[in-house]
């Protein structure tokens, strides 16, 4: 199949890769030729371009905004696409503008899947993303093969946006997780105890959790370099304050830990790993 | 003067009636056109569009709801301004949006301050706003005769987009102060001890403030009539949350805050003064 992919990034590169090792020809567009260099893929001049030869086209872009050009802006995919095509969008946006996007596709035919993954750049590489996917059933159904080059555990949410509810939602659970083990750790120091022996601890009992592995075991090493950038995580819970806000329903630990990655960017350590919430604590 | 007026809401229509009141030439647009009839009563002369609003006129003053609101009728303003004009928005809006609008503004050739108010339906009726401004010293001055029919406490806060710095700050003072009075009632209340009796004490005191006298007397009478829709308070409160996103700046009582305001829409108390996050407060607490 010709499969588009525009955003080839920590995340996007890897999936690409995983798309064309599959055997899929691989088109790409990149706003920095850099970006493309070495990808056994056709390189395109603009994102319509690339629409116009593609069945389907991934997005892997960090914000809304962006997203939104690259689908609707001049040049944009709507621009190429053709109807019965669809555009499979794996970055973390809001649900309302996922929403508009999948709505202006649709009165061309193209059809849009809100994608989101999680799982981060390991993830990308091992093929073992979260993918939490929010559109019509039977496009789901039609494009679970090529989802299934990028991750194992793909779910069906509900209609667009419902994959970038989710993603919100895993967000949420995810950054107050590495607040609540870079508190644990800051504790722990602070008592005069080993970090690393009271986390080889908890990893066997209730308190156990992939984040306490992963970000915990950077925190007790102290290797603050980014898996996933720090700033990306800020990002989302702008996303995750504006879609609470708009439902009337409040927040309050997620607000605690925002006020905690304004701080670290403030720091500017924006390019570094949310690990670096442990260092937040320790200005205090 | 000639002064153009946009937004006859709460806020706009008494602040407009004072213009008249203050022997200032008022033309008036509102997009219900219903909203107009009480100006034109009172001297006012009708425009058909910001555009017309703007036209002739030396100044011309916005009260509307929210920025996309603002830039929409600045745009017509744009349209319809000759050489020298002032515009002046007196919304509450994120400082972003407000330093925004005046580029585009001063693109068009016409002189933008941000001017947004505090005192609530009360003040506008009285004309004892307060008006903190943002934008040029040359600006400010010009549209200083204007102000002066609508508030009193008037302060050129800075450049653009200063004056929306300074009632972004105001909100984050009147919200949690708000908060903190409840806060301090639900306390006593559960501690069964007269939430009155404290009042009258700590007015005495170093915790006494304008909210706690004002808005706590109004929480003992249980008179939850707006004032200031909580619903309002949340939208400023928002701007506050988002504009320190941007800046990477930490307010952690302000994010509380936000979130207190946010239960209180969800859960349909929006339409009422912010002093209901009392009921709010009482129901978490078991208290209702």
């Amino acid at each position: 199949m010709k499969v588009g992919f525009i955003g080839l990034g920590v995340m996007g590169r890897p999936m690409a890769l995983h798309l064309h090792r599959a055997g899929h020809d691989l088109h790409v567009w990149a706003r920095r030729s850099a970006s493309v260099a070495g990808l056994p893929a056709t390189i395109c001049a603009t994102p319509s371009e690339l629409g116009r030869c593609c069945e389907v086209v991934f997005t892997v872009i960090t914000s809304s905004a962006d997203v939104e050009a690259v689908a609707l802006g001049a040049d944009g995919l709507s621009e190429g696409m053709a109807p019965g095509s669809v555009l499979v969008d794996c970055s973390t946006i809001a649900p309302d503008v996922a929403r508009h996007i999948a709505a202006q596709l649709g009165e061309k035919g193209i059809a849009m899947l809100d994608a989101p993954v999680s799982g981060g750049a390991q993830g990308a590489i091992d093929a073992t993303l979260a993918i939490m996917v929010g559109g019509e059933a039977d496009v789901v159904d039609r494009l679970r093969p090529l989802l299934a080059c990028l991750g194992q555990r793909i779910v069906h949410i509900g209609p667009n946006g419902a994959g970038q509810v989710a993603k919100a939602c895993n967000q949420m659970i995810m950054v107050a997780a590495i607040q609540a083990a870079a508190e644990a750790m800051r504790l722990a120091a602070a008592a005069g105890v080993d970090c690393a022996k009271v986390k080889e601890a908890l990893a066997g009992g209730s308190a156990a959790s992939r984040v306490l592995d992963v970000m915990g075991e950077r925190m007790v090493r102290r290797d603050f370099a980014a898996g996933i950038e720090a700033r990306l995580h800020h990002k989302d819970f702008g996303l995750v304050r504006a879609a609470a806000r708009q439902c009337g329903m409040p927040v309050p630990l997620a607000a605690v830990v925002d006020q905690q990655l304004n701080v670290l960017m403030a720091q500017g350590w924006g390019a570094d790993d949310t690990a670096s919430l442990l260092r937040v604590l320790e200005l205090l | 003067m000639k002064i153009g007026f946009i937004g006859l809401g709460i806020m706009g229509r008494p602040m407009a009636l004072n213009l008249i009141k203050g022997g200032h030439q008022v033309t008036v647009w509102a997009r219900r056109a219903e909203s107009m009839q009480p100006l034109l009563a009172a001297g006012a002369r009708a425009a058909v569009s910001p555009a017309d609003a703007a036209a002739g006129n030396e100044l011309v003053i916005s009260m509307v709801a929210d920025a996309p609101d603002v830039a929409e009728v600045m745009r017509g303003v744009a349209s319809g301004a000759e050489p020298g004009l002032v515009a002046v928005d007196m919304s509450t809006i994120a400082p972003a949006a407000a330093r925004r609008i005046g580029e585009e503004l001063a693109a068009a050739g016409v002189d933008f301050v941000d001017a947004p108010v505090s005192g609530g339906e009360v003040g506008a009726i009285a004309g004892t706003l307060s008006i903190m401004a943002g934008g040029s010293a040359a600006a400010f001055a010009r549209a200083h005769p204007a102000f002066a029919c609508m508030g009193k406490n008037i302060v050129h806060v800075g450049a653009s987009g200063a004056g929306q710095v300074a009632k972004a700050a105001n909100q984050i003072v009147t919200g949690m102060g708000v908060l903190a009075v409840a806060e301090a009632f639900a306390f006593a209340n559960k501690n069964g001890v007269d939430a009155g009796k404290v009042r009258e004490a700590l007015l005495g005191g170093f915790a006494y403030s304008r909210i706690l006298e004002n808005h706590g007397q109004r929480m003992l009478d249980r008179n939850f009539k707006p004032g200031f829709k909580s619903w309002m308070h949340e939208k400023d409160l928002n701007i506050v949350m988002q504009t320190a996103h941007e800046l990477g700046l930490c307010l952690p009582g302000s994010a509380a805050t936000a979130q207190m305001f946010n239960a209180m829409v969800g859960s349909g108390l929006g339409e009422e003064d912010s002093i209901a996050v009392l009921k709010l407060l009482e129901k978490l607490s078991g208290q209702a």
